[in-house]
């Protein structure tokens, strides 16, 4: 038997041991390179690890108490209405857009149309957010609030736009002349037919926009300077600015909990989140 | 068809969506090339803001560390991502939905809980912070955007190219060596460039997880745009990334929307 059927001959006999093989080195290393990190991050906030690293076994929710003060929840409640802010006026700006290159927008153009919100997608943010740099000292708006809204929007509009048009694309138009031949008007088709069939769109985006929005790190502290405190630059001030590692550790958890709620709701409410 | 007037002030909002988009991106690059330090004012063409980068020894560095690290990242998590999806779609087992989630998670987590968990992580089995530490994080964010993309991929193409291969007498490692990995090159190479500029530009990781001596290129514009600091050399440094990244995730776009 040459080698290749003895390969063969094990692949078809030990199907178990060769899914260990295939799926157990990636598995293997996200396990120690991303979940024994969250791990270690729960041991943190409880007080289980001291200082150097020490395991201490000493229980306590003190570090929860300390994030559940009253300065760190409005933190909590300003980062929040901030990706608000920012999720209502991408949905604004998106969708209108997203129509347009889904439905309206002449064939030849929509493939450009759609790759060109794809590309600044997978740019870091801190590359565009000092693109907005420029135009903000120039307009002496640095360091106020309402930057950081635009620089929010900026960032975040391309995430709201891709799965608003992944919906509409696949959006069967013969609906629409049906409801014109009804006798709807174009905007009564809009808020009875469009609307009501893109709200899985809608609510991909919201996830994709208002989840990380919360936890904005780069967008608040570039534009806004010390002058707008979120949950991002709380946390960045805790571990990089005063190495409290254990407060810092349980409001991460606190916003990881937070995170994770808001995707059980919407996954129970509307399914598959499409990325 | 003519377009009504509706349809016209949905094109023009969105051509102003569209120049919102970009018109930031354009003046970075129209001020990199500008002559004097005034900003808002373009008073002539001259390429010594990047003459200025080419002579800096520090940006070589980190040039090199981002190039380094991203290029790494790209091949192990290709690597790893790309067994995954091929055990994930092909494997005949159960449990493969808690396996699927496991795999998502570190797209949903936010970046900077996933990077101060790192810190935690190395802190307290005592790695010293620097190259290793940067990189062995980007590949484990990596691993899950290569998984996702080669998995639809090797889901979408036709199944029975395999079985006809195996009927036509190949073995099982010809027809994975002849069919499967040919027809799933394409999703490959896309998860290859959305790899790479993930790890190339990423800022919030890499700064939780590096040491004292090792910068790269994101480090370096946050360090020096803190606090409002703008001028024509960081107008070049970001010109100059946002070149690669841009261009490699045009690529990108480009492929994924011609499978389409």
């Amino acid at each position: 038997m040459s080698w290749m059927e003895s390969l063969i001959d094990f692949v078809r006999k030990y199907k178990l041991l060769v899914a260990l093989l295939v799926l157990g080195p990636p598995l293997i290393y996200l396990t120690v390179y991303f979940f024994a990190p969250f791990l270690i991050t729960i041991l943190y906030s409880f007080g289980f690890i001291g200082r150097r690293g020490v395991v201490t076994w000493e229980f306590t929710i003190k570090y929860y108490q300390q994030a559940l003060r009253w300065v760190y929840l409005k933190v909590f409640y300003n980062s929040v209405v901030l990706a608000a802010i920012t999720t209502v006026g991408s949905i604004l700006m998106a969708y209108p857009v997203a129509y347009f290159i889904a439905v309206k927008a002449p064939k030849k153009w929509k493939n450009l149309l759609v790759v060109s919100v794809m590309v600044p997608y997978w740019v870091d943010f801190l590359l565009r957010t000092y693109a907005l740099m420029n135009i903000f000292t120039m307009m002496k708006m640095m360091f106020t609030y309402e930057a950081v809204v635009i620089g929010m929007i900026y960032d975040y509009l391309p995430f709201m736009v891709l799965p608003l048009y992944a919906n509409l694309e696949k959006l069967d138009k013969s609906l629409l002349e049906a409801s014109y031949t009804l006798g709807a008007s174009p905007f009564k088709t809009f808020l009875k037919v469009t609307l009501p069939l893109s709200k899985p769109g809608i609510a991909s985006g919201t996830i994709l926009v208002f989840v990380p929005a919360i936890g904005e790190f780069i967008v608040p502290s570039m534009l806004g300077g010390v002058s707008v405190t979120t949950i991002g630059t709380l946390t960045w001030d805790l571990f990089l600015k005063f190495h409290n590692w254990w407060r810092g550790a349980a409001l991460s958890i606190l916003y990881i909990a937070v995170v994770l709620i808001t995707l059980i709701i919407y996954m129970r409410k509307v399914g598959e989140l499409e990325i | 068809m003519s377009m009504s007037l509706r349809d016209k002030l949905m094109g023009l909002y969105s051509a102003f969506v569209y120049a919102f988009l970009y018109v930031p991106i354009i003046i970075v690059i129209i001020f990199s090339f500008n002559e004097s330090r005034t900003l808002g004012q373009f008073t002539g063409f001259s390429l010594k803001w990047y003459q200025v980068l080419l002579e800096d020894k520090v940006v070589w560095v980190a040039f090199y560390n981002s190039l380094n690290v991203a290029v790494i990242t790209t091949l192990v998590s290709l690597f790893l991502g790309t067994l995954a999806a091929y055990g994930m779609v092909r494997l005949d087992i159960g449990g493969k939905g808690a396996v699927d989630s496991l795999l998502y998670v570190p797209i949903i987590i936010p970046e900077i809980a996933e990077a101060l968990s790192l810190l935690l992580f190395y802190k307290f089995t005592g790695y010293e912070l620097g190259w290793l530490t940067v990189l062995l994080g980007h590949i484990a964010f990596d691993i899950s955007f290569v998984y996702v993309v080669v998995r639809a991929r090797l889901a979408g193409f036709d199944r029975s190219l395999e079985e006809a291969s195996l009927t036509l007498g190949a073995n099982e490692v010809q027809t994975f060596l002849k069919v499967t990995l040919p027809l799933s090159m394409p999703g490959i190479i896309a998860a290859a460039l959305i790899a790479f500029t993930l790890s190339f530009d990423d800022f919030i990781k890499t700064a939780f997880t590096t040491g004292p001596g090792f910068q790269t290129l994101p480090l370096i514009i946050w360090s020096q745009s803190a606090r409002g600091g703008v001028g024509p050399e960081l107008n070049a440094l970001t010109t100059v990334i946002m070149a690669i990244s841009m261009t490699i995730a045009y690529i990108y776009a480009k492929l994924t929307m011609e499978k389409q």
